[in-house]
């Protein structure tokens, strides 16, 4: 037996073991939820060529390895040039993935803007998409998630955030489509309003001079066999590459949460879709809508809210740690992403509502109801 | 609602083995002070010949609990040695062996016939005088918890016989082998308390400990043996309390004033030795578990050196990465394996370099874990950051105070953040 001198035992403070699950652990489980996401987004999609000849599936394909290989090069870097950051090579990968799935690609709901002088403005198609792309992964990694983390902790949602900046100079023009409802540019109805579905164009009237039913028709390409239901929870061919397949976001994120257990912040997309649900609903009252599904539907499915309420509204870092905090941050997101959509027309109005409810989060932190045991 | 963290218990092997008597320790390192309470300072000097049992130990304060010579011998020298209780060195009495084996008189003691007529205050004298402390880990001496005031009513004995540490099974082996002794310990317990309603609460998960508690206890007045599925956290008395009986013990106030003690049954199997035997607390059962050839469980000399330990159980010391005693969750790893065995040490854990996992601590991810596996309901990161921060008033003003160390949110950590640590350094 060897004589063991003391300074040889490792002495650490209670507890001395630790359970299986690790930040790492937690990151790889996220990948593989994004990226089945991703793949089933790129299936979908592969069927529609644009007219630059660009096949949608390829162009997801290629986006995604630029955004997960760029943030996990810089990443890399960044750990190597700066001595007080570490090197989190998951962690990056799954930020890539969420740039790349929350990139507005949609085709060919974008085609109405052909012909148009906004036609330059949106980063619709490959190769020019790439470019936006890789910017906002550069721009995502090096200032709102090292630079963040390195001055303290990251405020908001990386991914949102570059996304916002990087189009900063095309919300005006492309996304404020209150905008293009008063120049007539756009078929694009006023969501504060009645809506109701395509035949009821009566119902819609004076709302910019098209029905929803028939703006989602134009948007989806809906054919007369498609309904606005199955198009919006099965496969869609607009806006973020996340929200190619609602059903698919849904099924890999609640076996993430199933996985992870209580490592994920479920209660928040809980919260969100039924709040948004809720919300939803009271405006289809308060506007009177034909039909109580097609606001509801739009609420949850259109555009990108489902992919947010699972893989971005859920963030750690810019999320409240504790359950009632959770709620409360799931059901604001909610309510302001709807107020944002309904009132200021902007339909990336769920992106800039978690950039708000991410700011409010030291606040809601400081929040508590469940006083300690005994108390 | 309660928030409660499964850990996967390492009992299998342990748990299955019956308690081996370890032979006496050449030379016994004696610590002067293993209980909580008053500083008691060496009886004994230098030189002297001690006996088994003797008294070398004692304070004049009424909570104290004094220390006996675990062997026979020679005082060799009085110096400081390093005490797993406290994580620091503290004064301790080296006695070598004589291998005569000279036992001390006996305590004062009594016959089961006379327990009925024997006044509460002589078995209270009984317990203390044998040195008895709260074995679960608490260390405060159960010769002043068992001595409720006499206007309040104790409806319930909890008698914790939970064993949550996940590595720990000497409570279960007492509880297997040493039945017959803890309904007689409960006995004296009862008795001091005014015969509450006695409910001995253990896991279902101790499958050979459980029958044979219902079989002991059957006969018992007013006894109840509950198998509960209890997590680790449910071990701690509070938790037990809520489990149990359903309800929260106010913050602040003691568990008597609910109208209920909890007395672990290691305690109550020393209660009975040293009231019916008049054998003062000179031993323990301690598991030896973890990354040793051979799990077991010992029935050991206090004073007894962990090397010794571990060296007569083909423990190869050079691949040891830690050595914790007490259980892994809550126990004090050792800074040096001369650490002798105290009252307190339940169990003896060896870690090998080679299973020693990553526990790089990263920053924190806002992931909020800890809050939700906070079986007290605090807030752990927010105590953890103001502690950092240097800020102790806001830790306070978080109740750092009511955290029960019972290191779950350190457990659950995805990135290994010191957070039971830095809650504890909030308290103190």
């Amino acid at each position: 037996m060897n004589n063991e001198s003391s300074n040889e035992l490792v002495v650490n403070p209670a507890p001395h073991i630790h359970g299986s699950m690790t930040k790492d652990r937690m990151m790889q489980f996220t990948f593989i939820a994004i990226l089945a996401v991703t793949i089933v987004s790129a299936a979908l999609w592969s069927q529609v060529t644009t007219p630059s000849g660009w096949n949608l599936g390829l162009t997801v394909a290629v986006g995604t390895l630029i955004a997960v290989g760029l943030a996990v090069a810089i990443d890399f870097l960044i750990g190597k040039v700066t001595s007080d950051s570490e090197v989190n090579t998951w962690s990056a990968a799954v930020f890539g993935l969420i740039v790349i799935n929350c990139f507005s690609l949609g085709y060919p709901s974008m085609a109405v803007f052909e012909g148009t002088p906004l036609e330059a403005g949106l980063p619709v198609e490959a190769p020019l998409a790439f470019y936006y792309i890789a910017l906002i992964t550069i721009i995502g990694m090096v200032v709102f998630k090292k630079v963040a983390s390195i001055a303290g902790r990251k405020l908001v949602n990386p991914a949102a955030a570059a996304k916002f900046l990087v189009l900063i100079p095309t919300l005006f023009t492309t996304l404020i489509t209150s905008w293009h409802l008063t120049s007539g540019m756009l078929m694009v109805p006023s969501l504060a309003g009645p809506i109701g579905n395509p035949a009821d164009a009566a119902a819609t009237a004076g709302n910019g001079g098209a029905s929803f039913g028939a703006y989602l028709q134009g948007c989806y390409g809906l054919t007369a066999t498609e309904s606005v239901e199955s198009i919006m929870v099965l496969s869609k061919y607009h806006g973020w590459i996340g929200g190619a397949s609602s059903i698919a976001v849904i099924i890999a994120g609640v076996v993430l949460f199933a996985v992870g257990r209580k490592y994920f912040k479920w209660k928040i997309t809980a919260s969100y879709l039924i709040a948004m649900a809720a919300t939803s609903l009271i405006f289809s009252f308060i506007f009177g809508d034909v039909d109580l599904t097609t606001r509801l539907l739009f609420s949850l499915f259109a555009g990108s809210s489902i992919f947010l309420a699972f893989f971005m509204a859920t963030d750690p870092a810019t999320t409240p740690f504790n359950g009632t905090g959770q709620i409360i941050f799931g059901v604001g997101l909610a309510i302001l992403t709807i107020s944002i959509q309904t009132f200021m027309g902007f339909f990336g109005g769920s992106m800039l509502a978690l950039l708000i409810m991410n700011l409010l989060v030291p606040v809601i932190d400081k929040i508590r109801i469940n006083k300690p045991f005994g108390r | 609602m309660a928030n409660l963290v499964h850990i996967p218990e390492v009992k299998d092997l342990a748990r299955k083995t019956p308690i081996e008597i370890f032979p006496d320790p050449k030379i016994a390192v004696v610590l002067t002070n293993q209980q909580g309470g008053a500083t008691n300072t060496p009886t004994v000097k230098i030189g002297d010949t001690v006996t088994i049992g003797e008294k070398i130990a004692d304070a004049k304060e009424r909570v104290s609990a004094p220390i006996h010579s675990p062997i026979s011998g020679t005082v060799i020298k009085i110096e400081n040695a390093y005490n797993s209780c406290f994580e620091a060195p503290t004064e301790a009495i080296y006695i070598e062996n004589d291998n005569k084996k000279t036992k001390a008189k006996p305590l004062t003691c009594i016959t089961e016939a006379e327990l009925a007529n024997t006044k509460n205050e002589d078995l209270l004298k009984i317990i203390r005088e044998a040195g008895i402390i709260g074995l679960g880990g608490a260390g405060f001496p159960t010769s002043i918890k068992l001595a409720v005031p006499a206007d309040k009513k104790i409806e319930h004995l909890l008698v914790n016989g939970a064993e949550g540490e996940p590595y720990d099974t000497a409570d279960e082996r007492i509880m297997i082998e040493r039945t017959a002794n803890l309904v007689r310990g409960v006995r004296v317990v009862r008795k001091l308390l005014g015969n509450p309603k006695v409910i001995i609460v253990t896991k279902e998960s101790k499958v050979e400990a459980v029958p044979k508690l219902e079989e002991a206890f059957s006969k018992e007045p007013n006894t109840e043996v509950r198998a509960a599925h209890l997590t680790y956290q449910q071990g701690d008395a509070a938790m037990m309390q809520k489990a149990i009986l359903g309800y929260e013990t106010p913050a602040g106030k003691r568990s008597y004033e609910m109208g209920t003690i909890v007395q672990n049954v290691a305690t109550i199997n020393a209660i009975a030795n040293a009231v019916f035997e008049g054998e003062p607390l000179i031993s323990r059962v301690t598991t030896l578990n973890g990354d040793v050839p051979k799990p077991k469980n010992l029935q050991v000399k206090i004073g007894t050196p962990v090397k010794d330990i571990l060296s007569a159980n083909d423990v190869n010391l050079s691949t040891l990465s830690s050595v914790v005693v007490g259980g892994v969750l809550m126990g004090t790893a050792l800074q040096t394996l001369d650490a002798p065995i105290t009252k307190r040490t339940s169990s003896i854990i060896c870690f090998a370099k080679d299973k020693v996992k990553n526990t790089k601590t990263t920053a924190c991810i806002h992931c909020g874990r800890c809050v939700s596996a906070c079986p007290v309901r605090l807030q752990p990161v927010a105590i953890h950051n103001a502690v950092v921060k240097g800020d102790f008033e806001l830790a306070g003003k978080l109740w750092a105070n009511d955290c029960i160390a019972c290191g779950t949110c350190s457990y659950v950590c995805p990135v290994r953040l010191p957070l039971s640590h830095n809650v504890k350094m909030a308290k103190q």
